[in-house]
């Protein structure tokens, strides 16, 4: 980083004595575009010694997916992004027939269950009573009066959501396959964890009469970044990180502004 | 297999594995589990509408009186409900079985309205506040072979829809509404009398009561009146009260109707071309659409171009209309549900489908019914979901909260709801559980 071409020094209007063209021992001011000492590479050093990288929303050792950093001037997007309360998409996979303590695969068992007797419209069932629900919440810890004309028009559009500290509200969920032992789920909620999702699998699991663990938790979009624009670990490289802040601050732009 | 000198470690993967293989496995529910059909109350209780007595006479010490209960509770039934009505502070759930006992009741009884409860001192006396669910007892030719299809409840009457004895109706009878002849300065408390109605051109499908009035459909379409009509209600073409079932004409005359609904005293009826009819009070602007009189004696047709009409619903001052793409129109006076600046329209205004849940998340879901009480709607989607709106008089709408509800609220209950009957200040809704 430090390698690639700085900016250029700034620029000085000096006065600067030169000898009068012509002969003479005669000295006249001249005004003349000088580069400043003090910017001089040599006089300031590195430009970069240190970076200042802060994380976003956190995730989980047990899991993996999208996971935002911002760098230096980002940090302070990061606090603007993260008032915008905007809903994360998780794709969450489930297994039937096993109970265990931290509700992923990897605890200890503590029961197991038969499964044969769940379809997938039980399941769909399930789901749109967890999503009524969690509508509700939804509208109660947003803190608006139901009583005025503005909270019904927002609801309308669907854009009440709460804009302060609340519990985790799953705003949508469906099932994306069913193949029994194994199901995976796509969510979008706000102000969770993602051990509050494996809780939520453990919990569908109690509702269809058997139970449930939780395989795998993947984060595939954090407010406006989605899985194309994350980079991999083959990724990380200056070039690579520099188009992607490129890319993104738009979007970035566009939505603090739509919020704030 | 560990010696008695070495230390035992954590478990080793392969132990935990072997120990996770041989667990036992633990079975809740096998291939035949069924789903199971509850009903759930909520409202207001000293009335004993609710059909818990606890709430109104505690039987432990620990238990205090519960005046309003805000949201759905569990009533144990014996036998599957398949019909329930609420009227004003009392309930008649039914069911369509073949055992003698086939419709309960619950609530207020001072006009006799659930027939006569013996109370248990005096074999004379009947109960005025009934508090539990208790059989109402029909004069049945073969009560053995009859099975209830439906009941409905007005203000102080109530009627009984069987499938080959024709229409029962009991309770107050002081503006013909029972169809029997009315008696002068007759006492309705504690009566016996359940008067038994046959003479109609066919089959009787569908009762509805009103206020003071009730309004018969038969299989052939043809809708059929009795009682108070000074509204204009019995959509005779007078004002004045009618005690024998009179069949009715005007712009419905000839209309294969198939459906009719009323429970204050506006009435609407819709026919099996998507045409809505009404007829009743128009003070509200509920026939205003039509007319500038605020009543209106024969049934005239409503000109709305919204669609084709698949259900209706009148509850005292507002009316909501279901069209078969799904859309909720609501039209009248109160609190319609498009918020809090809507009070009356004489148009039928469409609720948004998001608020009932559409979105491009989810976009085949769709509002199935519409029923109306009082001053409150309720709408039941095809996901078995329950939307209420409307004025939350002692809680009813059953949100939970005490306010009124200007836009459609999901009420939460455990399981999907198949049907809901609305009254004053209680609702009932049958329930399949998961």
């Amino acid at each position: 980083l430090n390698a690639a071409p700085g900016r250029a020094p700034r620029q000085q209007v000096r006065f600067l004595p030169t000898p009068v063209p012509g002969g003479g021992g005669a000295v006249e001011l001249v005004a003349a575009r000088v580069p400043v000492l003090a910017d001089h590479p040599l006089v300031r050093g590195p430009r970069f010694r240190k970076l200042k990288i802060g994380a976003g929303h956190r995730l989980d050792v047990k899991s993996s997916g999208v996971f935002v950093l911002g760098i230096g001037h980002g940090n302070k997007l990061l606090t603007g992004l993260h008032n915008c309360h905007l809903t994360k998409v998780y794709t969450v996979g489930g297994l039937f027939g096993k109970a265990t303590d931290d509700f992923s695969d990897t605890g200890n068992l503590v029961e197991k269950t038969t499964f044969d007797h769940i379809t997938r419209e039980k399941l769909e069932r399930i789901l749109a009573v967890i999503q009524g629900t969690n509508q509700k919440a939804l509208l109660m810890y947003s803190n608006i009066d139901m009583k005025t004309q503005e909270a019904y028009e927002l609801a309308v559009k669907g854009l009440i959501r709460p804009m302060a500290k609340s519990p985790p509200i799953i705003t949508a969920i469906r099932c994306l396959q069913f193949a029994l032992p194994e199901f995976q789920l796509e969510i979008h909620c706000l102000h969770e964890t993602q051990q509050y999702l494996r809780k939520m699998v453990h919990e569908i699991g109690l509702e269809l009469k058997s139970s449930a663990v939780c395989t795998q938790v993947r984060r595939i979009r954090d407010g406006v970044f989605t899985v194309d624009d994350a980079l991999l670990r083959t990724q990380w490289n200056l070039q690579s990180i520099q188009e992607a802040i490129r890319n993104c601050q738009h979007k970035v732009q566009t939505e603090l502004e739509k919020t704030l | 297999r560990r010696g008695l000198g070495v230390a035992a470690g954590p478990p080793s993967t392969r132990q935990l594995r072997e120990a996770e293989e041989t667990a036992p496995v633990f079975q809740y529910a096998g291939k035949a589990a069924r789903r199971k059909d509850r009903v759930f109350v909520w409202g207001f209780s000293y009335s004993g509408a609710l059909g818990v007595p606890s709430f109104v006479r505690p039987d432990a010490g620990w238990k205090k009186p519960r005046r309003i209960q805000p949201t759905p509770y569990r009533l144990e039934t014996e036998e599957k409900i398949s019909s329930a009505a609420c009227g004003y502070g009392f309930t008649l759930l039914a069911s369509n079985t073949r055992d003698i006992t086939k419709v309960w009741g619950m609530g207020l009884n001072k006009d006799s309205q659930l027939g006569f409860q013996r109370t248990r001192r005096d074999q004379t006396k009947g109960y005025e506040y009934v508090l539990e669910p208790s059989p109402i007892p029909l004069p049945l030719e073969k009560p053995q072979h009859t099975r209830v299809l439906q009941v409905s409840c007005g203000r102080a009457h109530s009627l009984v829809l069987t499938d080959s004895e024709g229409v029962f109706t009991m309770g107050n009878n002081s503006y013909g509404q029972c169809g029997r002849k009315i008696v002068e300065d007759e006492i309705y408390s504690g009566s016996h009398l359940i008067h038994q109605l046959k003479e109609f051109d066919s089959r009787v499908v569908q009762v509805v009561c009103g206020q003071d009035h009730s309004l018969f459909r038969t299989e052939k379409g043809t809708v059929y009146a009795c009682g108070w009509g000074a509204d204009g209600q019995t959509g005779l073409g007078h004002y004045n009260i009618t005690s024998v079932p009179t069949k009715l004409h005007g712009d419905i005359a000839g209309v294969n109707i198939i459906q009719v609904s009323s429970y204050g005293d506006c009435c609407l009826a819709v026919s099996d071309e998507g045409d809505v009819f009404g007829w009743g009070n128009s003070e509200y602007l509920q026939l205003a659409s039509v007319t500038e009189t605020t009543q209106v004696n024969v049934p005239r047709h409503l000109p709305f171009k919204i669609g084709k009409v698949k259900e209706a619903a009148c509850g005292g001052t507002g009316n909501v209309i279901l069209t078969e793409e799904g859309n909720v129109f609501v039209w009248g006076y109160g609190i319609l549900g498009k918020g809090p600046n809507l009070t009356e329209t004489a148009v039928p205004e469409m609720i948004p489908p998001s608020l009932f849940g559409w979105s491009d998340f989810s976009p085949d879901i769709r509002v199935a019914h519409v029923r109306c009480g009082l001053s409150q709607f309720a709408a039941l989607t095809n996901r078995g979901e329950l939307f209420v709106w409307g004025k939350n008089l002692r809680g009813c709408l059953g949100t939970g909260r005490m306010e009124d509800q200007y836009f459609p609220w999901r009420v939460t209950v455990p399981g999907e709801v198949v049907d809901v009957a609305c009254g004053v200040d209680h609702m009932v809704s049958m329930v399949r559980s998961f």
